[in-house]
């Protein structure tokens, strides 16, 4: 890994935390999708990223929009949790020919078929965890669903476009 | 000894994972029991900094908006004084059960809001007036229309709000024309509607009715709007009516608030202290 790409890594993460706190907030689609860009950073993160690492950073992350969404701990779970699964992820996704050393996650590298579900499973994971502490209530299960179900989508779109854009020629 | 730390080493990410999880967990549940010590939230310095910059952002382009609701209040606020020189006269002889110390019990702050959400299902607000300006957990916050929430937690420059639309968070209220009691809940989506619950079906509700906040409340101060009457159905268990209300506190274009001082609040506690405990 070079010290440039480590350089543009960094500097999309403080992005991608920044747009989220200050232009993400009070976004939503159709009142009930919610677009959560801050993941970038641990979907994002090099496949080789040592867990106990992502673990921690998911914290940090997840406390920091806890502390802007006056959520006290829900976003933290979350991310935490997402963080953890994700080698899991990997396995389970694992392509024909396994995982290159010098892969990384892009939609360009992975191609379709192994990005989707990637995108899906994290998101999808993420967002249910996060509504269902945020909601509290059972009453408000099936809302919750539907909150988390539109916020993934939302949020493969967003991703995607990122990725078409990312593209490296 | 050594088996002990081989195993701790080998399992250090799953001990870290659990570890992390059981703080978050610890946050969420405990978070309504430590309001006072616990400051990750919008209140926390330099996450007010930085919000109350994009606020002020935000405001500047909405500043006619503002005018127009402040100048609409002004004009309001000018009715009611017209209306109570008119009764200067009458204030010297007050009925008896009207003390002279309740004609001022109420004290309004003016807060300007510098963050808020409304499209989680537990809505909070963030205002930049704290202890230091007198405010105290457990007093009313209203804007120019209707209700807005209740303190739950300051600094010294901040406040914590949690606002009507949270799930938890009722609000004691009443019919304004029949005077018939209920309580306002937010069911947890749609920022402009909540319900009135608690309202028998052989109580006479109709479309249009004023609900404002009850006499029997322990926070906001009597006949403060809170909304329309929008549609009247049936529960499903058939015993109280189903009513949806139209909030008219404008929550997404909230800007300005006024924190309600109860100067009774004290001796509204002690009593509540007295009170024989029947468990």
């Amino acid at each position: 890994m070079s010290a440039n790409f480590q350089y543009k890594w960094w500097i999309a993460v403080v992005l991608s935390i920044v747009v989220q706190l200050l232009f993400l907030r009070d976004l939503a689609l159709f009142y009930y999708g919610f677009c959560f860009i801050y993941l970038w950073a641990l979907i994002k993160a090099p496949i080789e990223t040592p867990p106990v690492y992502l673990i921690l950073g998911g914290f940090v992350l997840g406390w920091l929009l806890d502390t802007f969404y006056n959520t006290h701990g829900m976003h933290a779970f979350s991310t935490v949790l997402v963080a953890w699964l994700r080698p899991t992820f990997f396995k389970i996704l694992t392509p024909a020919n396994g995982y290159d050393e010098r892969s990384s996650i892009s939609l360009e590298e992975m191609k379709w078929m192994w990005f989707f579900p990637y995108l899906g499973l994290m998101l999808f994971t993420h967002h249910i965890v996060l509504f269902l502490l945020e909601a509290s209530e059972g009453s408000l299960f099936g809302l919750s669903l539907l909150k988390a179900f539109l916020s993934t989508f939302l949020g493969m779109a967003v991703f995607t476009l990122l990725e078409l854009f990312n593209k490296e020629k | 000894m050594n088996q002990l730390f081989e195993f701790l080493l080998r399992q250090r990410n799953l001990l870290l994972f659990i570890l992390l999880q059981v703080i978050s967990l610890w946050s969420v549940f405990t978070y309504n029991n430590y309001q006072h010590t616990l400051y990750f939230n919008t209140t926390n310095s330099w996450a007010a900094s930085i919000l109350s910059t994009r606020q002020e952002v935000a405001t500047y382009h909405q500043l006619r908006e503002i005018n127009g609701e402040l100048a609409a209040e002004n004009q309001r606020l000018h009715q009611q004084i017209f209306k109570l020189q008119s009764q200067v006269q009458q204030k010297a002889d007050l009925p008896v059960f009207f003390s002279k110390a309740s004609l001022d019990r109420y004290k309004p702050i003016a807060c300007k809001v510098i963050d808020q959400s409304t499209r989680n299902s537990q809505n909070y607000l963030t205002i930049e007036k704290g202890y230091l300006d007198g405010i105290k957990p457990g007093m009313s916050v209203i804007s120019s229309t209707g209700v807005v929430g209740k303190v739950i937690s300051c600094t010294e420059n901040l406040a914590l709000i949690v606002s009507v639309l949270h799930t938890s968070n009722t609000v004691s209220a009443k019919i304004k024309s029949s005077g018939e009691l209920g309580y306002i809940k937010w069911p947890g989506y749609q920022t402009e509607v909540a319900e009135l619950m608690d309202v028998s079906k052989y109580k006479k509700v109709v479309k249009g009715d004023t609900i404002v906040t009850s006499d029997y409340n322990a926070v906001y101060p009597p006949n403060i709007p809170i909304g329309i009457v929008a549609k009247v159905g049936l529960q499903d268990d058939g015993t109280f009516h189903d009513i949806k209300v139209m909030l008219l506190t404008h929550f997404s274009t909230l800007r300005y608030v006024y924190v309600i001082e109860n100067k009774f609040a004290g001796q509204q506690d002690k009593l509540d202290q007295a009170k024989p405990k029947i468990d």
